[in-house]
């Protein structure tokens, strides 16, 4: 019993030597079947969510994002945001006008106007949940505008 | 002081005849090639490529001198606080050059630009697991950020099987900085440390870990962590966010430079990382640890006094252990008169031979520093391009 | 609901402190066996579930009031704030034992001295209802719900997030490790304190 104890705890020893060595090499091959076995994104809170609508414009496209009131809970915060976004970047007018409907009923919640050059936007709300902007961004790739929103549910 | 001369002298050595610590070394040298080799080879510039070859000749050498001299802790302080320098050297510059400054802005955290950091661990785990989503504003795989969660993931669970909480003093990034204050002074001015200090980390990881988990933010890496003085952090665009420099820039001079000097420990490590505290956990399934002989123990306390992360107290030593909180740094067991301080592997007996235990844990330990090592390499090649061409970036 | 239990395992120690005073010489004055501890310690935690429950009628009623009183909503809910960071700080920066007119179990009624099969509950009972600094939290958290349902779940979740830390009690050979986990409760509650102190004085600013 002592040896087998013994020849084990030396055999695991070597294991850990093991893997010191070879984590570095296989991290290229295990980080993504790990991300997609285990089905992980990031918080909406960073990316905005998934998108719920895409409208085609002639050069460009319109991605609306869906509301953002996530939590840890089971159920939703009180107060959130969506995230309204251009792409791409190069193909953006110099104004963009553009009414938002987020919650899919068909009604525009608000009317964005968007001056990409000067990274600047004007809210104009429609409905009462909706409050005020929260800012505008460039990103590599596109030009986006969160809108902060109180929980229509709640 | 001849009679303290006189015990160092007769005190066991774990050092090792030239040729047996020459031929340890050289499977050293030919992983640290395999490993760092090939991202040489496809640098393409010849600064990177001597930056690299001199990283190599100088990460061999400080392994060999390790096995050598028996000294593990000296020489693993010297690559640690090495790594932990690197890291700013190549990080801000990178951060400049890629973003104009080391400032995180809005835009920078809406499009996953931020780098992982794995002392983000503990907070982001329950997010995780009830929500899948990562609590953190970085990438999950590598396109454009210094770190990616998923790397980060995978390092830090290979480093907590391999050895444990050893991340602390042979993985960690930033632990180094600790370190290397926590060794200017030749003798402690605050002697007397409360002793219930040692638990304010794990009252940090309750907190943080139950504060993120409600607010769906990464608490420590927003209020508390004194590291982003190193790296990256929010811009001081309002009175919060202001607050918050505040805060870390306080927590960094109190905590890794001032405390350390005066008290000759490693303060931020021991006594305030909540992600130390998660580790420590996870050293219970790692099959290394530090015991101490009872039959060659003199009670001297010389360890109780050193030990920079307080993983040492009376009842532990009379029950010939160190405290979960161990960093297995080797301290205690260079500095230990009697040589009754030793690197174990659990299961084996108590009185098998300590050399093998301490080359096993050494190889495992400085193998998962070359991980994080290739810092020194980018820091050597942007010090080269500072002096050939002005510039780091 | 994960809310309640989150908050409950964060402050389950500070509620240990408290009933600990109660619970532990009863239990040890019984001097009865493992599984008879354990019945104890349930009729105790029932009781506790008791005096919880309650609580959760309670906070659901007081949101349900400041619903209906918006000017009120924002500096109640600061005070709240506030107040439990003060209360926290007291449990964290003070000496663990809790004065004796916080904890209402020290006088057990006369009456439930007349059945003592009754005793733990009862005991439980006050004990649960008492204002300690995590009943503030979990109040807050409830009141904020809007729904009688949510309340009592969150107190519910609150009280099995509480309860995971008496559970080691009843083998008593726990007493070893309970000042280590004292000092890890205090220090997490003027961690999670300061937390709540700020965001009690952000909610008094209306934000930055």
């Amino acid at each position: 019993m002592k040896y087998i104890k013994s020849f084990l705890g030396y055999s695991i020893a070597v294991v850990c030597i093991l893997i010191s060595i070879m984590v570095g090499p296989m991290i290229g091959l295990l980080a993504e079947p790990f991300i997609k076995t285990t089905g992980l994104r990031l918080s909406p809170n960073y990316d905005g969510g998934e998108v719920r609508q895409t409208i085609d414009h002639a050069a460009y496209q319109t991605l609306v994002h869906r509301m953002v009131f996530d939590n840890t809970l089971i159920g939703e915060r009180k107060e959130g945001f969506v995230q309204v976004e251009w792409a791409p970047l190069a193909a953006l007018p110099a104004h963009i006008d553009e009414e938002v409907d987020v919650n899919g009923d068909n009604q525009a919640d608000f009317r964005l106007v968007v001056d990409t050059a000067n990274k600047q936007s004007v809210l104009t709300p429609y409905s009462s949940w909706v409050q005020e902007l929260e800012g505008t961004y460039r990103f590599k790739n596109s030009m986006a505008v969160r809108v902060r929103l109180k929980n229509p549910a709640r | 002081m001849a009679a303290i001369a006189q015990v160092k002298s007769r005190r066991p050595s774990l050092q090792l005849p030239v040729w047996k610590a020459l031929l340890l070394s050289l499977p050293m040298l030919l992983i640290s090639s395999f490993l760092w080799v090939p991202n040489l080879s496809g640098a393409g510039d010849s600064l990177a490529l001597i930056a690299g070859i001199i990283a190599l000749l100088g990460i061999n050498t400080i392994f060999f001198f390790m096995l050598y001299t028996g000294k593990t802790d000296r020489y693993r302080a010297v690559m640690f606080i090495i790594i932990a320098i690197a890291l700013p050297m190549d990080f801000i510059p990178w951060m400049i050059k890629t973003y104009g400054s080391m400032m995180l802005t809005d835009e920078i955290v809406y499009s996953g630009g931020a780098s992982f950091c794995p002392l983000t661990m503990p907070m982001i785990l329950i997010p995780a697991l009830v929500k899948r989503v990562i609590i953190f504003p970085g990438e999950l795989l590598p396109t454009m950020a210094h770190g990616a969660f998923s790397l980060m993931f995978i390092i830090w669970v290979a480093a907590s099987l391999s050895v444990g909480m050893g991340w602390c003093s042979w993985v960690c990034l930033y632990g180094g900085w600790d370190e290397f204050f926590s060794r200017l002074r030749r003798k402690p001015l605050i002697k007397n440390i409360d002793r219930r200090w040692i638990y304010l980390p794990f009252g940090m990881l309750l907190a943080i870990v139950v504060l993120s988990a409600i607010t769906f933010t990464p608490i420590y890496c927003e209020w508390f962590c004194p590291f982003k003085i190193a790296t990256e952090f929010q811009a001081p665009v309002n009175l919060l966010t202001s607050i918050q420099v505040g805060i870390f820039v306080v927590l960094f001079i109190g905590l890794v430079v001032v405390l350390p000097i005066l008290t000759r420990r490693r303060v931020q490590c021991g006594l305030f990382c909540p992600f130390g505290a998660l580790q420590s956990f996870l050293n219970k399934i790692n099959i290394f640890e530090v015991r101490v002989d009872l039959d060659k123990c003199s009670e001297c306390k010389q360890c109780l006094r050193t030990c920079p992360t307080f993983s040492l107290d009376e009842s532990s030593l009379k029950s010939g252990k160190t405290l979960i909180t161990c960093t297995k740094c080797s301290k205690c067991i260079d500095g230990c008169p009697k040589g009754a301080a030793y690197y174990h592997i659990k299961g084996t007996s108590l009185k098998a031979s300590p050399q093998t235990a301490r080359i096993l844990f050494v190889y495992a330990g400085f193998v998962l520093m070359l991980i994080f090592g290739g810092e020194i390499v980018n820091a050597l090649y942007r010090i080269f391009k500072l002096i050939t061409t002005g510039s780091m970036l | 609901m994960i809310q309640g239990f989150l908050l409950g395992l964060a402050n389950g120690t500070t509620c240990l402190v408290f009933c600990i005073p109660v619970l532990v010489p009863f239990l040890l004055g019984e001097g009865k066996s493992v599984p008879n501890n354990l019945v104890t310690l349930s009729k105790f935690l029932g009781g506790r579930l008791g005096g919880y429950l309650l609580f959760g009628l309670l906070a659901w009623a007081t949101g349900n009031f400041l619903s209906g009183a918006a000017g009120l909503q924002i500096p109640a809910y600061a005070i709240a704030y506030i107040g439990l960071a003060i209360l926290l700080l007291t449990v964290g920066l003070r000496a663990p034992a809790p004065p004796a007119s916080a904890c209402v179990v020290k006088s057990a009624p006369a009456a439930l001295r007349r059945w003592p099969a009754l005793l733990p509950f009862g005991m439980g009972f006050l004990a649960g209802l008492k204002i300690c600094p995590p009943m503030l939290l979990a109040f807050t958290g409830a009141a904020n719900s809007g729904s009688l349902l949510g309340s009592l779940l969150l107190f519910l979740a609150f009280f099995l997030g509480t309860s995971i830390y008496f559970i080691p009690l009843s083998f008593l050979g726990a007493f070893a490790r309970l000042p280590d986990l004292r000092i890890v409760g205090r220090f997490a509650a003027v961690i999670v304190a300061l937390y709540y102190l700020f965001s009690g004085i952000l909610m008094f600013a209306g934000g930055v």
